[in-house]
């Protein structure tokens, strides 16, 4: 009978810890549910986009190890990605002095442009086995729910640069990225990917007071 | 066969040549431009390891804001002087990207350095050497920033020690430390990990601890005595390209101080102290309890089932609760020990000869009679050494009890009588018993022969046996007996008051006593008497039969004349010689006794047709009969 209850009681509270784990993130209209602080919504997002350029860069030296041992990893003549044609702040002081909602934007851009090359990199390529895909479009689905997040708590002020949307950011890539080979996409996408960190950690400091910031 | 493990390092192992070299990767001049193999050999091809023009040596960034690049003349020592070679870099930023010279030349080191206006990171730069009429361009000289920073060491190294090992012979050590300053660490524009190398002086090899972004390390296992070098370098995360390393500290632990085994040594000293305080309290708090443990009393002789401290108490309720086998009525469940650890228990014999109550011819001068001086056999009087008083051989252990011999009267004779019962055949153990009894054996006084003259039916209890078999205690404390042959008939109301002053007599004389028979005389103050007021008719036959002795000082009491254990006379009396005693073979589960079947009893002298001939065997009482005569 013991053993009875004790299994009952474990269903129980498993049910609601369940039920805790599966609530869904509140939205803006709900009220009274649990929400994410900001801190933590930052927090989360850098974390996911270290594991990302961790992945990146992996995925980009085994390449050059096995084909072609570079000495600064540049390889053989320029690259040309796709992405060089949105505006990115080039340095500490550039990216410091962008407005926030500009870098959001750049963000997410950034992101966007990442998800069709990398599903379509994860189908046609045997070599590359991660799908780096699914790890872009969670990135950019947070960086979004942070971009909403930020505008309801007013700290997007700026009106001449709102959040695009992401129809209206598909359509500014002239370069097309079915043109880039592997290597190409592999070492775009790294540097694209430690763009996206740094500019995640700049905001971070300009949104989220902290010492040092 | 090549490999390249983690670190980039090519290690080749030609098998027939036994040949082993590794060659750096990151940090070869040139990397190897196809690899040959020829049958087990397989040959490395690298292309020049260092170019013979100029060429530039090595660009590092260190902070990620600004970066320099060296550069070398080569071979070409006439172009060593400052400004033969000019450094021109090309920042791809657009198509149309031209390029420029450097920004800001540091010719003492061959240096070009850029600041941060200069410096963009993400975007490929690519470096050039000009002399007057020749560009010297390698395409290796293209890089982006982020990929060649090598960040600063860390600074402020210092170290605690954590813990010493209880042998006292290692230790384990935390060395902490601050990023370097140059890095921008807290915007988040830099991430650093730290890698952490220690060795003991004067050794070669370095212990490497693995990378970790964060500014502690803890170092487990350092012997004391020895003396160790840290040094710790960074890099960014996830970029592979190491900073120098950082100035070393020094550890070193002297030999720990022998405090660790006083501070043992004080606190066993400490807790044996404690305990020994602790185990002669209880042994002074404890004495009592202790004296019992290590030396139990003695225990005193009694009778078995009774309780000397009980009776001293005088909880005769509690007695009479206990004699009565717990409430139920009934023989103790010790009733058969009772019976089996006495020796004379075993005089109990059925003997055919005895049934008859016919036969009992003998019986009538049987020892009873002899021994009460009836017949006049003789009489002793006692001498025990008891002080005026009875020495009485009562039970195993060979003490004896001592009675007033005034006291003794014939009552108290049969009493004892009874709790001696023999056996008429067994002539030895009669002439024991006898000479037991020779102590007992006394004259009648006159007053009892008066008595017996005036009274004859008195002595109806005096007739019987002098062995009789006591079946079962009283609650009262009286002692039941079976019958001897003569059955008393009954009691006239008389010989109830005649008894009943003798037993005041008795009782007011006896009551000082500490005897031994405790079943009967017990001593107490306010020891309630319940016994037989009316008992049932039911048990007819049952109370007639049965001698008690009156042992309580309730006869002072005024409303005692009930209080006679002597039950009232039977409406139906019936009785049938049986014989004295059987053999107890058993008790049942209702906690009588289960005895020899008796002989088939005689037709009864007297029937009335009211009664009902009990089918227990006349003698003997069950329990249920006995609860019945308690109220």
């Amino acid at each position: 009978f013991l053993v009875s209850v004790c299994v009952v009681w474990l269903l129980c509270v498993s049910v609601m810890l369940c039920s805790v784990c599966t609530a869904p993130v509140c939205t803006n209209a709900q009220v009274g549910c649990h929400a994410v602080s900001l801190n933590n919504l930052f927090d989360r997002i850098i974390q996911h986009s270290a594991k990302m350029h961790r992945v990146s860069n992996d995925l980009h030296q085994q390449f050059e190890l096995h084909v072609l041992p570079s000495r600064n990893q540049v390889g053989r003549g320029g690259h040309i990605c796709h992405t060089s044609t949105i505006m990115t702040p080039n340095g500490k002081e550039n990216a410091q002095r962008m407005a926030r909602e500009g870098l959001t934007q750049v963000i997410l851009q950034l992101l966007m442009a990442w998800t069709d090359p990398l599903m379509n990199l994860h189908h046609s390529s045997t070599n590359v086995s991660v799908d780096m895909s699914s790890m872009v479009g969670e990135l950019r689905r947070g960086v979004q729910r942070l971009a909403e997040k930020m505008h309801t708590l007013g700290l997007l002020t700026d009106p001449d640069s709102s959040v695009v949307s992401p129809e209206a950011l598909m359509t500014s890539h002239p370069v097309p990225w079915r043109l880039m080979n592997l290597y190409d996409i592999l070492y775009c996408f790294r540097r694209d990917s430690n763009k996206v960190h740094n500019y995640l950690r700049i905001l971070k400091c300009r949104i989220v007071p902290e010492h040092g910031c | 066969m090549f490999t390249v493990d983690q670190n980039k390092l090519l290690s080749c192992n030609f098998n027939l040549l036994h040949l082993h070299f590794r060659i750096d990767l990151l940090n070869a001049h040139s990397a190897p431009l196809f690899v040959c193999c020829i049958s087990d050999l397989y040959l490395l091809v690298f292309s020049p390891p260092a170019p013979l023009e100029p060429h530039f040596t090595d660009c590092v960034s260190r902070e990620q804001e600004t970066f320099r690049c060296w550069w070398s003349p080569g071979i070409f020592q006439n172009l060593s002087s400052p400004g033969d070679l000019r450094v021109f870099y090309l920042k791809k930023e657009s198509l149309s990207s031209e390029w420029k010279e450097c920004p800001e030349y540091i010719h003492s080191n061959r240096e070009c350095f850029f600041d941060r206006n200069h410096t963009a990171i993400w975007i490929t730069y690519c470096m050039q050497l000009r002399s007057q009429n020749t560009r010297y361009i390698n395409e290796d000289d293209c890089f982006t920033v982020e990929n060649i920073v090598r960040p600063d060491p860390p600074v402020s190294l210092n170290w605690t020690l954590l813990n010493v090992s209880p042998s006292g012979l290692s230790y384990d050590v935390v060395v902490i430390w601050t990023p370097p300053p140059s890095a921008d660490v807290r915007v988040g524009w830099m991430r650093i990990e730290y890698e952490v190398q220690y060795r003991e002086i004067n050794t070669t090899n370095w212990e490497a601890l693995e990378v970790q972004p964060y500014t502690k390390q803890t170092i487990y296992g350092l012997h004391v005595g020895k003396e160790y070098e840290v040094h710790i370098r960074c890099k960014m995360q996830g970029f592979s390209k190491y900073g120098d390393f950082s100035d070393s500290i020094f550890i070193q632990v002297t030999d720990i101080v022998t405090e660790e085994p006083l501070m043992f040594i004080l606190v066993l000293v400490l807790g044996i102290v404690g305990v020994l305080i602790l185990i002669m309290l209880i042994a002074i708090t404890q004495q009592h309890r202790l004296m019992m443990i290590l030396l139990p009393p003695v225990p005193a002789p009694k009778i078995k089932g009774i309780d000397s401290e009980l009776l001293k108490k005088g909880k005769l309720d509690d007695l009479n609760f206990f004699l009565n086998g717990g409430g139920f009525g009934g023989l103790p469940p010790y009733a058969p020990e009772f019976y089996h650890d006495e020796p004379w228990v075993e005089f109990i014999e059925v003997e055919a000869e005895d049934r008859d109550g016919g036969g009992k011819d003998d019986s009538l001068t049987s020892d009873t009679q002899m021994l009460l001086g009836l017949t006049q056999t003789g009489c002793h009087h006692i001498n025990l050494g008891c002080s005026n008083a009875l020495g009485f051989p009562n039970n195993n252990l060979g003490q004896t009890s001592c009675y007033d011999p005034a006291v003794l009267e014939a009552n108290s004779l049969m009493l004892m009588g009874s709790l001696l019962p023999g056996q008429p055949e067994e002539e030895e153990e009669e002439e024991k018993e006898a000479a037991s009894f020779n102590d007992i054996k006394r004259c009648p006084t006159s007053a009892e022969s008066d008595e017996n003259k005036h009274n004859p039916v008195q002595p109806t209890w005096i007739n019987t046996d002098f062995y009789a078999q006591v079946s079962n205690v009283m609650p009262s404390g009286g002692v039941v007996l079976s019958p001897g042959q003569h059955v008393r008939t009954q009691e006239s109301s008389s010989t109830t008051e005649e008894e009943t002053r003798k037993k005041e007599n008795i009782i007011e004389t006896e009551e000082k006593k500490q005897t031994k028979l405790l079943v009967v005389n017990p001593e107490g103050n306010g020891y309630t008497v319940e016994n037989i007021r009316s008992p049932p008719p039911s048990t007819s036959v049952s109370p007639t039969e049965y001698q008690t002795v009156e042992p309580s000082p309730m006869s002072r009491s005024h409303g005692n004349q009930s209080a006679n254990i002597v039950p009232d006379p039977p409406r139906c009396q019936i009785f049938t010689p049986v014989a004295d005693y059987t053999v107890v073979q058993e008790l049942d589960s209702h906690r009588s006794l289960i005895l020899q079947p008796p002989p088939p009893p005689p037709p009864p002298q007297q029937s009335l047709p009211s009664c009902v001939p009990l089918k227990v065997p006349i003698g003997y009482i069950t329990p249920d009969l006995l609860g019945s005569l308690s109220p």
